[in-house]
């Protein structure tokens, strides 16, 4: 069994608390983890600005011992931002141990660098691909509606998870330690919440894939003055039909390892020549 | 004119900064065009183009090694130039793509002198000196900062007629070729996503949120919700949730 959150014992003043977690995951490093971003280590220097406070408790009377772990935690690192207080969580209770004896030091950044790619991989897809279209999508149309909140929509509806989670995250961290990865992978709770985020960032995508294009294809199917268009029999048989087309269009190309870039220049073309022979509107 | 482009430069450099904020997402067209708005008097189509800009750049996010064009110096300079010259959102759109992705290349002149630093505060770190970790901490991300603000302000300052003159020499159907491109771009942001998310068991999901929107004219937000609401039925989050299983599981650890 994993130690729990413990209220401090009496007498114990240097027992980590709730408030010294949730101080962690708000403080200076923690929200500040790409602010020192480089390509080169990433969120290392970042990181180890988080800890420092919290490590500086573990480490009260061996201040070797804390500028070792110090260095340890300024090590490459790189993971979605929200995700950064439980890793810190979780490597401040191995270095609790890691003080105790219990394990080696070197143990605390490997279990980090076997986060990463999960986490990352699992944020990115929460964070970027699902609540952040979420928030654009609501912020977006009340803009459109020269609406001035939507601005501020958008920045709630995309953080409002983000910092629960970073709260949440930090206690669970510390609170599981370094069995959670292995627990949530034996579980299956990691697949199961990758794939919850999927389904909600699929329908999601699916539903702005007609609300967010706009492009049409203006030509006439006869020389009359009120003809139907091109799009007009379109939207008849099935609206947003050509974002859908566009969508696979895309997911095709980028499946081909295109670069993005190219896509961008090609669109722009293409919207260049459409414009000119005036089969795209 | 001086007055204006210091405040466009601080729009850019708080940008920057939130970074430090906790990567709020602030830096996006969606909010900074806004706020250019009100630098500059002119927060309706402040609005008007940060929605278009955003949608613009949704694709725009770093994954994997693509590293994307510079939304925010894109977004920051391309309002304020549609608004400063009087032009619309279509101005705006035009200039913006091609600004991010110069100013993506400007701003990796820097990298290599970063290293040096990084290590400076590794080895302090290591020595047990916080103080300094945090300084190489705040010295990259502040210099990121006063960057923006050099490259917005400076741009705004210099460019003005520069740009003036393009958009007079760029034919009109040019202009409008890139407002085609700035709607279907949307497509190539959500294709970026997908490839991130859709596999064999959400790609039905996919098509059905398409479905509700087409056909039943749902809006986004009510097809979120919905998803909610389908994942809880399909996972059973409700009854014996997350916590509730990994509780199960270390109570079989202590066997």
């Amino acid at each position: 069994m994993t130690s729990d959150v413990q209220a401090p014992v009496a007498g114990d003043q240097y027992a980590i608390t709730k408030k010294d977690l949730t101080e962690m995951a708000l403080n200076d490093g923690s929200l500040g983890m790409e602010f020192s971003w480089t390509y080169y280590k990433q969120m290392n220097l970042a990181f180890a600005v988080m800890m420092g406070k919290v490590l500086k408790k573990v480490y009260h009377d061996d201040p070797e011992g804390y500028a070792a772990a110090l260095g340890r935690h300024a090590a490459f690192f790189n993971i979605t931002v929200q995700f950064a207080p439980f890793v810190g969580g979780i490597a401040l209770s191995m270095e609790e141990r890691i003080k105790r004896g219990e394990i080696e030091p070197e143990a605390v950044n490997d279990v980090k660098a076997a986060l990463m790619g999960p986490l990352s991989g699992l944020g990115d897809s929460i964070f970027l691909a699902t609540i952040r279209v979420i928030a654009a999508a609501v912020g977006i149309s009340l803009m459109q509606a020269g609406n001035p909140f939507g601005p501020i929509a958008f920045l709630l509806i995309y953080n409002l998870p983000g910092f629960w989670l970073r709260i949440w995250g930090a206690q669970k961290g510390y609170d599981l330690g370094v069995n959670f990865l292995e627990q949530a992978q034996r579980t299956g709770l990691m697949a199961k919440v990758m794939s919850a985020a999927a389904i909600i960032g699929a329908m999601v995508i699916g539903a702005m894939t007609v609300d967010m294009f706009w492009a049409e294809i203006p030509v006439a199917l006869s020389a009359a003055e009120d003809a139907a268009t091109i799009q007009d029999i379109l939207n008849e048989i099935m609206p947003g039909i050509l974002g859908l087309g566009a969508f696979w269009a895309y997911y095709w190309l980028l499946s081909k390892k295109i670069n993005p870039s190219y896509l961008v220049l090609g669109t722009m073309v293409l919207g260049v020549i459409g414009a000119f022979f005036g089969f795209l509107g | 004119m001086v007055m204006q482009a210091i405040l466009v430069g601080l729009v850019a450099a708080f940008g920057c900064f939130d970074y430090q904020l906790g990567t709020l997402y602030a830096f996006r067209p969606i909010v900074l065009c806004p706020l250019v708005g009100i630098a500059l008097g002119d927060l309706q189509t402040g609005l008007a183009v940060g929605a278009s800009l955003e949608l613009l750049f949704m694709g725009s996010i770093s994954i994997g090694a693509y590293v994307p064009p510079n939304e925010t110096v894109g977004g920051v300079l391309a309002c304020a130039f549609a608004i400063s010259l009087g032009q619309g959102t279509e101005a705006a759109i035009a200039l913006a793509m091609p600004i991010a992705i110069l100013s993506q290349a400007i701003g990796n002149l820097l990298q290599p002198i970063w290293p040096l630093i990084v290590d400076w505060g590794e080895k302090k770190a290591g020595e047990g000196d916080l103080r300094s970790t945090r300084i190489a901490h705040w010295g990259i991300g502040l210099w990121g900062c006063l960057e923006y603000f050099l490259l917005c302000g400076g741009a705004f300052l210099l460019g003005a007629d520069a740009v003036q003159g393009i958009l007079d020499w760029i034919p009109s159907f040019v202009l409008d070729g890139f407002g085609i491109a700035a709607n279907m771009l949307p497509a190539m942001g959500f294709a970026m996503l997908g490839r991130m998310i859709l596999n064999k068991e959400s790609m039905p999901f996919f098509f059905l949120g398409f479905l509700l929107c087409s056909y039943v004219g749902m809006p986004v937000l009510g097809v979120a919700l919905l998803a909610i609401i389908i994942v809880i039925e399909k996972f059973n989050l409700l009854g014996g949730g997350m916590d509730a299983q990994l509780a199960l599981e270390e109570d079989d650890d202590d066997f």
